[in-house]
Parts: C-alpha cells; structure tokens; sequence
C-alpha cells in the first residue's frame, strides 16, 4: 500500500495517522522528532531557517529514503515563514535526489488537493473524520488528566507509563465506539496512579510556538520535566480547540478567535502571524487565572514569537507575573533547559512562600 | 570532640569547587581546580586535598552539588541536595550582601544575570549560545597573547587609552585583536579594549531588557579578573562588589543549602569514596520516541544512581533539583 509521510505533532500523531487512513494509505508517522532526523533536517536546511523547519524537513528525508512516496505539510495557516515550508521542503528534497511529493494542506478550493489526489468514497471520509475528531477530543482527555497527575505523583514516571499505555490503547482503536470506550476509561484509570492528595502544586501556563509546544523532542521534554519538578502545567496549544478554530466552531466559546482577539486588545491590535496573537491572550488569561508563572517557548529566530516578547515582558510587569523565555533551536543544550527550569521554579516556590507569610 | 561541617561542591565546565563551611556558616576550606575532563575525577581529588587539610574531628553533616554536572556528582559522592547553579549562586551572595539586587555570574562557559528584589531572586537571564562574554574566550586570548590569565588581568589596568574591539562574536573579536596588533596598538590597550567589549557583550545580549540596580555583586571565575571589573565598574559608573569568595560562590552557596536542609543523616558516601574506580555505562531508554541514552553510575558493581533522561524517570538515587 501507498504510504503518506505525516510530520510528527506530538501525541496528535495519532490522531492524525487516523484520518488519513480512508484515503487507503498507509501513515507513516511518530508522536517526535527523533536525533537522527532532527540531524538529518539540520543538515538540509538553510541554517536560520526554524526548528520546526529543520524538524519536519528532516522527517521528510528520513521518510523518502525509506521509500515513503507522499507526505503532508501545513502550508497556509497564518502568516509566518510556514507558509512556504512546503515549496522549500519540496525543493530542497529533489535537490538531494529524493521522490517524495509533499502535499499543501491549504485553503485552495473545496477539496484540498491531498483528497483531490487519492479522491475517497464520502462515507469513508466521513467515517475516518469521524475518528480523527473523537482521537483528538481524547488525546485532549488524556493531556489534562496527565499534568494534573504527574505534578502529585508519589512515584515518578508513573503518570507516563500511565499516558503511554493509555495512548496506545487509542492508537489501536479503530471504530468510533472503540475510541469512545477507550476515553470513557480514561479518567478512572488516572484514578489509579498514587499521589499526594495534600500537595499544592505550582501552575505554569505553556504557550508559544505550537511544533515547540507538542514536541516532546523539540521541547527537551518540558511537560515531563517540569512535572517531576512538582508543576501542574497546562499547554496552550489543545488540537480539540485549535481546530474549532480553523472551521470557525463554538463562536460563542472562551477559545474562539473572537474571545481571544478581545482579550489580548489592550496589549495587541494585530494578529501578528502563528500563535503571536494566542499568546498574548493566554498569558493574560493565566495572569487573570492566577497561575504562578507562564513559560513562552519559541523556535529560534521565530518572528511572531519574538514579535510579542516585548509585550509579554509589559504583561508581566504590569500583572505581576513571572515569565520564562525559552527560546530552541537543535544546539540547545540539555542541561541549560533544565537549569532554567529549576531556577524558575525555585523563584515561583519563594514568591508563593513570601505571599502567604 | 567532633564538629558538624557541610560540604558544597560546584562541578562546572571548567573548575570543580569545594567549600565546606562549618554550622555557623564560617568557610573551613576551599578548592578551585580544573575538571580536565574528567568530574568524577576532579571531585575524588579534590576530597583527597580536603582530607588532608582539614581537621579529622570534623564531621560531614550534610552535602550539597550544584553546576553543570550537579546530577552526576550528586550520585556519586552521596549528595543530601542537588541545587541549580542560578539558586545556588544566588544563596550565596545573599548571605555575603543582603543588600545586594544584582548579580553578574561570568563562568567558564555561562554568564548570567540574577535580579533580587529585598532579599529574593526575582528574575534571571543566562547567555545562550554564545560564549563570547565567558572565561574560556578570555582563557584562549591569554594563550595566544602567552599571557597568564591573571597577568592579562593586570596589564589591563596599565591601559589609559583602551582601544575599541568588536565583541559582538568571539571569532570577530579575536581577528579584530590581531588587526589592532598588526597596526600597532599596544597589548595593554588591546587587552583592556578585549575586557570592555566582554563586559559591553554581557550587559547587551544577557542583561538585555532586566533593570540593572545597584548594589551589584560579581562572581564566578572571572570576577577574579582585574580589568573585566575595572569594565564594569566603567560601564556601569558604579563599584561592583566583589564579594570574598567569588571564586568559589556556587560551591559555598550548595553548602549554605545543604546546612540549611540539614538532614537528620547524611548521604554522603565518606572519603572512601576517593579511593573506589567509579565509572559510568549507558543504555538507550526505549519508552518513548525520544529513545535517550541514559547515563548509569557505577562503583564497582553497584549502581549508584542514574541520569541524562530527558524525563527524570531514570534519576534513581539522586534528588531533584527543586524539591527542598
């Protein structure tokens, strides 16, 4: 069978392995970027080009020299560099000899041309969106219960094994039914990890850059890291949302463009380009939420992002409220990350003490 | 009779530093040395030269690790905590001067800024990844001018007429150097020129964006370095405080926090551990995509603890970082 490239967006993967399965294709996908790609990606690419271009071209590589024949790209949602990711990686893979054809998954006409291509029956499209939305909605399930647990866990790494299990017991579900059985159990057996029932965990907020955000490999592992550190985190960046979003759902709801455009206005009147705009908003509403501190991340050299750190630096002056600048491209070191994130949190830990006493 | 004493050790890319302080915080003993390659080594020898000076009554009661290889340390001498290096320096100068709201740490590959605010820290920043404002660049401008680092030090103070140097980049900079030399500008202003255009880089690219107030306290190795203070000192128009262990501040603050947790039984594994081979082994975790290689500490056939997971699910036997 045929098979389709899909760049990883963390445990989405699986979500997005789903829906491509009625156009008869096999996915060829994983939930990160592993070194070898992440390696083969900083070879290829232009060197201030940014990490999720260097990530996904080098999946895109690693993939064509396994014979994969197609792929998929965003290539035309918001307004930064991404837009032209997929003519780049496009040109950048026949340079090297390679015969995989990207498809743009944009707005040009009713059918994309990824379905134009493979042209399924509306039933199986139907059924296959069908499945892609539920995994989507439990991964979502999944996330939240996951940092709310880890942060309380009385044995580290339980909550992961946990959400790995969990995972792969939704990836293996192939009927609506089965993914909705799968997230219906989902919560009772979160009920089962040991933790502190007493421990008041700090709340860090995540936002920024949506490929740095889901990549557990870009990210050094910030939702585990700053787990184990005793933070309840919660990630910005929810696909459920993001895609009531795109197709304009729920005008009404907190998550709409509309809402968000409205709460970040004192600070920002433009949209900037990627999530520039979703970041404002979502710092303000941690500030509002009383969250004990906010991390943005970025890809290095990441326009939007860098854009609005200024006005991220004004929010948290004029509201009080710390925030981490972590900025990654593939020669972040390791050990730097996690010191910062230490210290951080050691800064969060002594302004909660200072503010009760 | 035996006194209660705690040992702070700050293994970083450069130096491994010991102090050991004793419970009223007085410093007994400090080491600076070279890592050469090797912590675990460095950190062996460097408990041999305590050993030796220090008195035997002298009971450890408590360990602290901090610097880049706080974990591996940690393991493998039995540390009671194991401190970020921004916390850990950051102790220590509020110990030496309360008053103080700033801090300049310039180590061999890190510089930072640490902004405190009555007595807390409040902020940070660290140099990314460039290491154009650190010790390693003055380090290799000493070798090729075949200067100490302490008399390129010196003859900085000599300079009246400092001469400008493009330090934006380490590369850039050093051909600069050469081209200042090569058209005759004495080495003094040249090396004077080098110091203002270090500290010139700090205060833009690290410090970028945070107030700078004073009082301001400068550590870490090249605090030693008499005309990067002299740099500071002018670009700022104020006197920086050098407090008196700059050196060694990471290592003195890790012992402050050891004996400020002051564990009813110490961890730490005694000096025998001086004398054992203690080596490491790796595996490749494959619980997830990110298929790390974990680093596993051994002496002899027991192991001691395990890092290097980008989870921290794999760090048996050391403490994390942030729990106090």
């Amino acid at each position: 069978m045929t098979a389709l490239a899909i760049p990883p967006w963390g445990n989405y993967s699986i979500a997005l392995a789903a829906s491509v399965e009625c156009l008869r294709v096999t996915p060829w996908s994983t939930r990160s970027t592993t070194p070898e790609i992440m390696k083969l990606g900083a070879e290829a690419s232009p060197e201030f080009s940014c990490l999720a271009f260097k990530a996904t071209t080098g999946y895109f590589i690693k993939a064509a020299m396994e014979g994969v024949e197609y792929g998929v790209m965003v290539n035309s949602v918001g307004t930064c560099r991404l837009r032209y990711y997929r003519e780049l990686q496009q040109k950048i893979l026949k340079d090297r000899g390679l015969n995989l054809f990207i498809f743009g998954l944009g707005y040009d006409g009713i059918k994309p041309p990824l379905i134009r291509h493979f042209d399924p029956t509306m039933g199986d499209f139907l059924r296959c969106s069908a499945r892609a939305f539920f995994k989507v909605h439990a991964v979502d399930a999944i996330e939240k219960l996951a940092w709310e647990t880890r942060a309380r866990e009385l044995h580290t790494g339980d909550t992961t094994r946990l959400m790995n299990t969990c995972l792969k017991d939704l990836d293996d579900a192939r009927t609506v039914p089965a993914i909705r059985a799968v997230s219906r159990a989902v919560p009772a057996r979160f009920q089962t990890v040991p933790t502190d029932a007493a421990a008041s965990p700090l709340r860090i907020g995540l936002l920024g850059e949506a490929s740095i955000l889901r990549d557990s490999y870009l990210n050094h592992n910030l939702e585990e890291t700053l787990g184990s550190l005793g933070v309840e985190v919660r990630n910005f960046f929810l696909l459920g949302n993001e895609m009531a979003k795109i197709f304009n759902i729920g005008l009404w709801s907190p998550e709409s463009r509309g809402a968000l455009t409205r709460l970040a206005r004192p600070y920002l009147k433009s949209r900037v380009g990627g999530h520039a705009l979703e970041s404002v908003a979502y710092t303000l509403r941690c500030a509002r939420e009383q969250y004990d501190g906010v991390i943005h991340v970025s890809p290095t050299g990441c326009m939007p992002e860098i854009s609005i750190r200024p006005i991220l630096r004004k929010i948290s002056q004029d509201h009080s409220i710390p925030i981490l600048e972590l900025s990654f491209d593939e020669h972040s070191s390791h050990v730097g990350v996690v010191t910062r994130l230490e210290a951080f949190t050691d800064i969060l830990r002594e302004r909660r003490k200072q503010a009760s006493s | 009779m035996t006194t209660h004493a705690y040992l702070g050790i700050d293994v970083g890319s450069i130096s491994t530093n010991l102090v050991l302080i004793d419970s009223a915080s007085t410093v007994l003993f400090t080491a600076y040395r070279r890592v050469d390659g090797n912590p675990i080594h460095s950190v062996q020898k460097a408990l041999l030269e305590m050993r030796e000076a220090v008195p035997g009554t002298l009971e450890i009661a408590g360990v602290g690790t901090t610097g880049s290889a706080r974990t591996l340390i940690g393991a493998v001498v039995g540390a009671d905590i194991v401190k970020n290096e921004i916390s850990a320096h950051a102790r220590a100068a509020l110990h030496l001067h309360p008053e103080a709201q700033t801090i300049f740490e310039i180590g061999g590959q890190d510089s930072k800024v640490t902004i405190l605010r009555n007595g807390v820290v409040v902020d940070f920043a660290m140099n990314l990844v460039c290491a154009a404002g650190t010790g390693s660049f003055l380090d290799s401008q000493a070798k090729r001018l075949s200067l100490s680092i302490e008399e390129l030090g010196e003859r900085a103070l000599l300079s009246n007429d400092p001469t400008t140097i493009a330090g934006r980049c380490t590369v850039f900079a050093e051909s600069d150097m050469i081209h200042k030399q090569q058209t005759g500008h004495q080495q003094h202003d040249i090396v004077m020129g080098l110091c203002q255009a270090m500290v010139r880089n700090f205060l833009s690219n690290v410090c970028a964006g945070k107030e700078i107030r004073p009082p301001i306290v400068l550590q870490g190795g090249v605090s030693a370095n008499r005309g990067i203070r002299r740099a500071f000192n002018e670009a700022l128009r104020t006197e920086v405080i050098i407090p008196q262990h700059n050196m060694v501040m990471g290592a003195y603050g890790a012992a402050l926090l050891a004996a400020r947790a002051n564990p009813a039984r110490t961890r730490f594994r005694g000096y025998s551990l001086c004398d054992r081979e203690i080596a490491t082994r790796s595996f490749r975790c494959n619980d997830c995509p990110n298929q790390c290689e974990v680093i596993e500490i051994m002496d002899h056939d027991d192991s001691l603890g395990r890092s290097g997971g980008r989870c921290r699910k794999w760090e048996q036997g050391v403490q994390a970082g942030g729990s106090q």
